[in-house]
C-alpha cells in the first residue's frame, strides 16, 4: 500500500505514482482532445481563432485530426488501464456507497457555513459521484470514438444508423465532458479543497489537514498498519 | 430527426443499370453479380462528349437541374448575418448559372483547348462530385450531416446539415456549395452557429432506389456517361483508355473515386487549362487524399484498448509477484 503517515515531514501519502501518472495522463490527453475537438467543428476560421499567434493551424481539419488521435490514444489506453487494474484489484474507495447521497448533502451545506462535515474518507462522497459521473462519460466518449475512427479508416459506407448514434454520443459526451471539466476546476476553487489539491501533484496531503478532514481514512490507515505487523 | 433512407440498390435495379451499361456500350457484362459487388462507379468518356455545342445548355446540366429544381427551400427573406465573420452565400437569385458548382446547379462543363502534337483539339469535361471511395467530406462531418451510401453514392442530407462547409474544405475539389439562409441552423443559434445547408451532387441516389439512372447519364445525347458495377466500370474505363491510348482520372485521386474520366489527352495538359476558382475545380492528376496520413495513427488508437488491458495485465501480475515475494520473505524471518 502506498498510503502512508510521515509524522515527522507532517503529510500523508495520498496518491502513488501510478495514479498520479494516470490522472495527468487523462488530463491533458483530455484537454488536447477537448481542443481538437473544437477545432473539429468549423469554428477556427469563423471566430477568428487562426488570427491567435500559435493556432494558425486551428482551421487545419486534418492537423488538428493527427493531435486528435494521438492523444486519444494515451486517453484511451489510459482510461482502459485504469478500469482493468484497480479494477481487478477490487479498489472500491471511488465508487459511491450507501449513504454517499445524505452525507454529499450534509458537506454540500457545511461549504457553504451550515452546520458541521461528517468525518470523511480518503474521497469525500460527492468526489465519489463526481468519480462515476467522468468515468462514465470518458468511457462513452471512448466508444464512440473507436467506432468514428474505425469508420474513417476502413469503412466510410457502414450502416448511418450506427454512425449516426456514434456521431451524437460523441458529440452531447463531449459537452458533458466540458461541463464536467468546468466543474471540477469549481470544486478546486472552493477554499476547503484546497489542501487536496497539492496531492495531486505532489501525491502527498498535509497530515493535520487529513487527520482534521479525512478521520476515517486515517483510522483506516493506521488499522492497516497494525493488522500488517 | 427524420433518418435519410439509405438507399441500398435492389437487385433488380441494378441488374437494369448492368444491363443498361451493356447495352450502351455494347459490351457483355458478366451476367451474375458478385455478392458484396453492388457498389456503383460512373465512366465519363471524354473522347465521346461534345459539351453539346448545339444546345442552349448541355443535356446532362439541363436534366440534372430539372431534377433538383426543388431541393432547395424558399431562403428566408432576411438572412441572419453570421458572427463574428459576416460571410453569406447567396444564390437564390444568380438560380440561372450553369457555368460553375453552386447550390442550384451540381453539375457543369469544363472547355479545354489542347494543343497536343501540333493539333488543336477541343475537349469537353462535365464536372461534378467524384463520390470518393473513402471521402473526407463525408467521414470528417461533425453531424454525420454527409454519408457515403453502400451503392457509393455520397450523400448530404440537407435536413441534418449546418452549412459549416467543413466537407468544402476537405474535399480535393471543394465541390460542395453552401446556400445561406436555410436549413436547421435557423433554428438553432442562426447568428453564431451554421451558415446554411451545403450541396452537391448526390449521385441521383433516390432515382437508383427507384431502379432509374442518374439524369446526366440517362439525358446524355452521345452516350458519354455510363454507370455500373465498380468491377465492370473500372475494366471497361480500362477498355477504352488501351483502345484510344489515353488516360484514366479518378482511379487513384484522393484515394480513388466511383468516377472515372477517360480521356484521349492528358489530365496533365486537361489541368494547364483550368484554373482552381471558386465553383470550378481543377484537374489535377494524383490529387492525394489528405487524411491517408492520419490512417497509420487512427490505427494505434483501434488497438489502444488492447494496450491498456495488457499493461493492466503486466502490472497486476507484477505488483502480485512483489506481494508474494514479501509475505515469503516474511514467513522466512
Ligand atoms: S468529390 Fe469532394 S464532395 Fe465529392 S465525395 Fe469526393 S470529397 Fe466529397
Ligand atoms: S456529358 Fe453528354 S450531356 Fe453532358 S455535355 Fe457531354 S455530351 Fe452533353
Amino acid at each position: 500500500m502506498t498510503e502512508k503517515i510521515l509524522s515527522e515531514k507532517n503529510l500523508v501519502v495520498r496518491h502513488s505514482l501510478l495514479e498520479l501518472i494516470e490522472h495527468w495522463a487523462i488530463a491533458i490527453s483530455g484537454l488536447l482532445l477537448l481542443f481538437t475537438g473544437i477545432f473539429e467543428l468549423p469554428v477556427a476560421k469563423r471566430y477568428y481563432i487562426i488570427t491567435v499567434p500559435g493556432l494558425g493551424w486551428s482551421a487545419d481539419f486534418i492537423t488538428s485530426l493527427y493531435i486528435h488521435y494521438a492523444a486519444a490514444l494515451v486517453f484511451t489506453a489510459v482510461g482502459i488501464f485504469h478500469l482493468a487494474y484497480h479494477g481487478f484489484r477490487g479498489e472500491k474507495g471511488m465508487i459511491p456507497q450507501t449513504g454517499d447521497l445524505a452525507a454529499s448533502v450534509k458537506v454540500m451545506k457545511s461549504l457553504f457555513g451550515f452546520g458541521q462535515e461528517p468525518p470523511m474518507h480518503k474521497y469525500l462522497p460527492e468526489q465519489r459521484w463526481a468519480y462515476v459521473g467522468m468515468a462514465f462519460i470518458i468511457l462513452m466518449l471512448i466508444i464512440s470514438g473507436l467506432i468514428k475512427t474505425y469508420k474513417n479508416i476502413y469503412a466510410p459506407d457502414m450502416s448511418l444508423a450506427i454512425v449516426l448514434t456514434a456521431t451524437w454520443i460523441h458529440n452531447i459526451f463531449f459537452v458533458l465532458f466540458f461541463l464536467a471539466f468546468l466543474a471540477h476546476m469549481a470544486a478546486i476553487a472552493l477554499r476547503p479543497n484546497w489542501p487536496m489539491v497539492r496531492g495531486i501533484f505532489t501525491g502527498k496531503v498535509r497530515l493535520d489537514y487529513a487527520r482534521h478532514r479525512h478521520a476515517l481514512w486515517i483510522a483506516d490507515i493506521k488499522k492497516r498498519k497494525t493488522s500488517n505487523h | 430527426m427524420e433518418s435519410p433512407k439509405i438507399s441500398k440498390i435492389s437487385r433488380r435495379s441494378f441488374l437494369q443499370i448492368t444491363a443498361g451499361v451493356a447495352a450502351l456500350t455494347g459490351m457483355s457484362l458478366p451476367t451474375t453479380v458478385q455478392a458484396g459487388s453492388d457498389t456503383l462507379s460512373t465512366l465519363i468518356d471524354l473522347s465521346l462528349c461534345d459539351g453539346c455545342v448545339d444546345r442552349e445548355t448541355p443535356a446532362c446540366i439541363s436534366s440534372c437541374r430539372g431534377i433538383n429544381k426543388h431541393k432547395i427551400p424558399k431562403v428566408v427573406d432576411s438572412i441572419p448575418e453570421p458572427w463574428p465573420r459576416k460571410t453569406i452565400e447567396d444564390w437564390s437569385k444568380k438560380q440561372g448559372v450553369t457555368n460553375r458548382l453552386t447550390p442550384y446547379n451540381f453539375i457543369y462543363v469544363h472547355k479545354a483547348e489542347i494543343e497536343t502534337a501540333g493539333r488543336q483539339q477541343t475537349i469537353f469535361i462535365p464536372r461534378r462530385c467524384m463520390h470518393c471511395d473513402n471521402p473526407a467530406c463525408a467521414t470528417i462531418c461533425p453531424f454525420s450531416a454527409n454519408h457515403k451510401n453502400e451503392n457509393g453514392a455520397v450523400v448530404i442530407n440537407p435536413k441534418q446539415c449546418f452549412g459549416g462547409a467543413k466537407c468544402k474544405d476537405v474535399c480535393p475539389w471543394e465541390i460542395p456549395q453552401r446556400q445561406s439562409g436555410v436549413g436547421i441552423y435557423l433554428h438553432v443559434l442562426p447568428g453564431f452557429m451554421g451558415n446554411g445547408v451545403m450541396y452537391k451532387c448526390d449521385l441521383c441516389n433516390n432515382r437508383l432506389a427507384e431502379g432509374k439512372l442518374p439524369g446526366c447519364v440517362e439525358a446524355c445525347p452521345r452516350k458519354a456517361m455510363i454507370i455500373g458495377p465498380k468491377k465492370a466500370i473500372e475494366a471497361e474505363a480500362q477498355t477504352r483508355a488501351r483502345q484510344m491510348k489515353g488516360y484514366i482520372y479518378g482511379k487513384k485521386e484522393n484515394g480513388g473515386t466511383s468516377t472515372l474520366y477517360v480521356s484521349p489527352v492528358s489530365f496533365e495538359l486537361i489541368n494547364k487549362t483550368m484554373t482552381k476558382k471558386p465553383g470550378q475545380p481543377d484537374m489535377k492528376p494524383d490529387v492525394k487524399r489528405r487524411m491517408v496520413g492520419t490512417d497509420p495513427l487512427g490505427k494505434t488508437v483501434l488497438s489502444a484498448p488492447v494496450l491498456g488491458l495488457a499493461a493492466a495485465g503486466a502490472l497486476g501480475w507484477f505488483s502480485r509477484r512483489k506481494k508474494q515475494v514479501k509475505t515469503e520473505e516474511k514467513d522466512n524471518d
